[in-house]
């Protein structure tokens, strides 16, 4: 029995712990890469309903008690992620886990007195990664004021190349040139990778015209892209100050980040003692007590004169509020996060310039580590990305050997359909490939596809 | 609802019966016997009907709970209708409904039989009748995800609506692997069956069908006067036998499977025997002033107590001749059934378990009104869903259990005969007291009384809600108006 069974197994045993928005998120995304799962929640409902929908085993109790993780089966397990909303808790998972099994773990751990000490947990506990969310989240927020012009940056190959994303707005020179044109005569050392139009996402060929209202992603090197959104008429500049409304972990994360790169930053909170935490913690910044909802304060603080505002309370629809009303009255950045995954269509289609899910943002991350682990015989992906509503994968393959691809002028490959080669990384060198560019032993090479499930450079081959 | 999900699976469960029919064909090709050629032409059938249904994929994978019970419904009624079509065509049954009957007691793995006299049957149509015990057992659906490739992870929902017990629990994280442990399991227990009878000195093809009636916990006899003739060694491989597969299959997967061998003390399991062993000594007690020794009364009510508890339904004995007391113990345990995840029938210790341990909670309650107590099984506490919907079963099955009496009775054949007749096919059992007892057959009965223990015997091998949701008005309309997509 279990002969057949290795053989048509690829996936590795994963056990997830806590069936929250994460949990599930990773939950539906591993069990469609053809990983086993065994969930494992205290809440019979929350088991019920996942494994319901997906192809996994519910056990419920608690995930840090040793014979709920030998029913669930340790000894055999790869890989452990506990995610539940204790941070205790998902560190003692991973610690009894990795004791009991031979097994990798991966903790969220969201509280600021862990973050600085991470690293140090991580070697001491033996975790193969400890994820916060809400780090994540102000980093990603942090770049996007970095260069407000963008809507959402990626940063590739350790920064050196971004991936930028602009909306186009009417009467640009971009409105109605194709993107060969684009390369030829307003600039050459970029690649656009994807298009996103009306719910649809495109990855766009020579001859693919843009539309003012697209929104656009494209690929280059960080100092390029900065002079190419100038040439096309956008302003690069950082913003000089912030607002944020709403004073949890994310928010002091950003704070602290933000001061640090020099922008002032205002924030306002209304639970008085934490805004009395957050005055110890953020010297530098201004604390304001009070209801951030409240038009009335929002004038009084100057939102009209705002650089940029970042709507960071724990209620999605505050936020999505709260940036609406902003856009109205102010010409600032807005950034607003949500936490609930559902509804993404319709979040969408609302104005609100950048949106940031630090749910998504976790979860992309530990996939990012599963999809790397699952390879690590052939040792090639780098890094993953899910884009454009899980529509759009970017993989970064590291070709460390001999493949057939290799050498071969990228013009004469043949290529499966809707795929681009965005760049390509030689020894810290990101070259934006054009037809005569090959592929080179030692490469990383960034790709851009619509498929899903690749493994290895060779199945960009059509 | 995904209607173009359920046409798919019931295309494949087509497939999958014509490919199942091929076997009693080659039983027909090895004793020479022109009936084959009816079961080769059904096969095809089948095949071209599963292939023009399942040929366009479906537009979603998604099965949600409603699906899933519907597409099992549908393929079990779909798996009889076609099953009982060999049996009219070699002219064996001529009536449709009889055939019907047959099939569906063979899939549902009760057993109640129309025929008189089982040994005029040819060689491949006994096979067949054997086999669709086999295939009802372990659940055709519980097949099709063993060896379908279903994408999406909701297929869950088939197994449920499929397996017996109150709670459905994987084996393993995927549907698929579970479903082949399952049949694995299944396969090699059917293996060393037929092993050991093969070396008690039976011939081939009587011990492949005793093998599948006992594995189905089916219960069709191969011969006219059941298994009295056998030797006393068969007797017992077949008790011991009847008992292992009335046992839930997780008990097997744990014992062989898991380093964590001191969960195998499953309370269910530990019930299970308890009852066996208490109803075969009582019974031996009553019984040995009728019989002739000790030894034969403890056969006799061993194999009766283990065949009657696990609804396989063979008799070596006509039991109806015995004491008020053993009958009634007899009718009690076709009541509890077998064990849940087991290919037994019947309403599962599991749900008496819980049930006994709520009323004795309840009482509790008069003593301490305010005392606060979970009830446990297996030493995990039971949800309160699982709770509310064993009760809900059971008044249910009640209600189902009065209105079919209430329907067979309109015949007049007694209030025993009425009463057995409907226990024994709503628990999957097979043979009744009086004139449905095991000397007996279900033949004389009048065609409305037949679909009446039809529709019981569905309804009990799925467990009720599956089947009665065929019922419901929002689906029934639902099913024929057109999706807006």
């Amino acid at each position: 029995m279990f002969e057949h069974k290795a053989n048509d197994k690829t996936g590795l045993r994963i056990i997830i712990v806590g069936c929250g928005k994460v949990g599930r998120t990773l939950t539906e995304q591993l069990s469609k890469e053809g990983h086993d799962i065994t969930i494992i929640d205290t809440n019979a409902v929350r088991v019920q309903e996942t494994t319901n929908l997906h192809d996994v085993m519910g056990i419920i109790g608690n995930g840090a008690s040793y014979s709920v993780q030998m029913e669930a089966g340790i000894e055999d397990t790869d890989l452990i992620i506990a995610v539940t909303n204790s941070d205790e808790l998902n560190l003692l998972c991973c610690t009894i886990a990795t004791q009991v099994g031979n097994c990798a773990a991966i903790a969220r751990v969201r509280n600021p007195d862990y973050s600085k000490e991470v690293s140090y947990l991580r070697e001491k506990l033996g975790l193969a990664m400890i994820i916060n969310p809400e780090l994540e989240a102000a980093k990603e927020t942090a770049r996007m004021l970095y260069l407000p012009t963008a809507l959402e940056i990626n940063t590739f190959a350790h920064g050196e190349a971004e991936l930028i994303k602009f909306k186009v707005p009417a009467h640009n020179i971009l409105d109605g040139i194709t993107v060969a044109n684009l390369s030829q005569n307003i600039f050459s050392n970029l690649l656009v990778c994807a298009v996103e139009r009306e719910n649809n996402v495109y990855i766009p060929s020579g001859d693919f015209k843009i539309n003012a209202g697209d929104i656009i992603s494209f690929v280059s090197h960080r100092e390029n892209a900065r002079k190419f959104l100038n040439k096309i008429g956008f302003n690069t500049k950082q913003v000089k100050q912030t607002m944020i409304i709403g004073g949890g972990r994310a928010a002091y994360y950003l704070a602290k980040d933000l001061l640090s790169m020099g922008i002032s930053v205002k924030i306002i909170e209304l639970n008085k003692a934490r805004c009395e935490e957050l005055s110890i913690l953020l010297p530098e910044a201004i604390i304001i007590n009070g209801d951030g909802t409240d038009e009335a304060l929002l004038k009084e603080e100057g939102i009209s004169n705002a650089q940029s505002f970042v709507a960071l309370t724990g209620i999605d629809e505050e936020n999505i509020l709260l940036t609406l009303y902003a856009r109205r009255v102010s010409t600032a950045k807005v950034i607003t996060k949500i936490n609930r995954i559902t509804f993404r269509e319709v979040i969408s289609q609302l104005d609100l310039g950048s949106v940031i899910y630090p749910k998504y943002i976790t979860s992309e991350t530990i996939l990012g580590y599963v999809r790397a682990k699952t390879n690590s015989k052939n040792s090639n992906i780098e890094t993953l990305y899910h884009m454009f509503d899980q529509n759009v994968e970017a993989i970064e393959f590291r070709i460390s050997e001999d493949t057939e691809l290799n050498d071969i002028p990228l013009k004469e490959l043949k290529l499966k359909d809707n795929l681009l080669i965005s760049f390509i990384n030689r020894n810290g060198d990101i070259i934006i490939p054009s037809g005569q560019d090959c592929i080179k032993t030692g490469d990383t090479v960034m790709i851009f596809t619509t498929h899903t499930g690749f493994n290895d450079i060779r199945d960009i081959l059509a | 609802m995904n209607k173009s999900i359920i046409r798919y699976v019931l295309g494949h469960i087509l497939i999958i019966e014509g490919a199942l029919m091929l076997l009693p064909c080659l039983v027909a090709l090895f004793y020479q016997e022109r009936n084959g050629i009816y079961f080769l032409i059904v096969a095809a059938l089948c095949e071209v009907i599963g292939f023009l249904m399942s040929r366009k994929k479906p537009k979603s994978y998604l099965i949600y709970t409603k699906e899933g019970c519907v597409t099992t419904a549908l393929s079990w009624i779909l798996l009889s209708m076609f099953g009982a079509i060999p049996f009219v065509l070699t002219g064996e049954i001529p009536s449709y409904t009889d055939a019907l009957f047959e099939t569906i007691s063979g899939f549902t793995t009760t057993g109640a039989s129309i025929l008189s006299d089982v040994e005029s049957l040819s060689h491949c149509s006994i096979f067949w009748r054997s086999f669709t015990h086999w295939i009802g057992g372990m659940g055709v659906l519980v097949f099709l995800l063993a060896i379908v490739p279903l994408s999406g992870g909701s297929n869950i929902n088939l197994m449920k609506a499929e397996s017996p017990g109150p709670t459905v629990g994987k084996l393993v994280p995927k549907v698929r692997y579970t479903a082949r442990i399952l049949y694995i399991i299944y396969f090699s227990l059917t293996l060393i069956q037929i092993a050991l009878l093969l070396f008690g000195g039976m011939n081939l093809f009587d011990s492949v069908t005793i093998s599948f009636g006992t594995a189905g916990t089916g219960g069709f006899s191969i011969k006219n006067d059941g298994m009295a003739n056998y030797s006393l060694y068969i007797k017992w491989v077949v008790t011991i036998f009847m008992t292992l597969f009335g046992v839930s299959f997780n008990a097997y997967y744990i014992l062989l499977f898991s380093r964590d061998k001191k969960a195998f003390l499953i309370d269910e399991v530990k019930w299970y025997f308890i009852i066996i062993l208490t109803a075969t000594a009582i019974i031996t007690i009553r019984i040995i002033g009728i019989s002739k020794s000790f030894g034969t009364a403890l056969t006799d009510s061993a194999f009766q107590v283990s065949s009657i508890i696990t609804t396989t339904g063979f008799s070596t004995t006509d039991f109806d001749l015995w004491d008020e007391t053993s009958k009634a113990i007899l009718v009690l345990l076709m009541f509890i059934g077998a064990c849940s995840g087991s290919t037994g029938g019947g309403i599962k210790v599991s749900r008496f378990v819980v049930t006994i341990k709520t009323i004795f909670k309840e009482i509790t309650s008069f003593i301490h009104p305010r005392c606060v107590k979970k009830i446990k099984m297996d030493g995990k506490p039971v949800e309160h869903e699982t709770i509310r919907s064993i009760n809900v079963y059971f008044i249910t099955f009640i209600m189902l259990f009065v209105i079919s009496t209430l329907l067979v009775s309109l015949e007049g054949h007694g209030f025993i005969t009425t009463f057995t007749s409907v226990t024994t096919c709503i628990n999957n059992i097979g043979p009744g007291l009086g004139k449905t007892g095991p000397t007996c057959n279900f033949g004389f009965l009048s065609p409305l009384t037949k679909y009446v223990l039809m529709f019981d015997m569905l309804a009990g091998r799925l467990e009720l809600f599956p089947l009665l949701l065929l019922f419901h008005p929002a689906l029934i309309k639902d099913f024929f108006t057109r999706g807006k997509h």
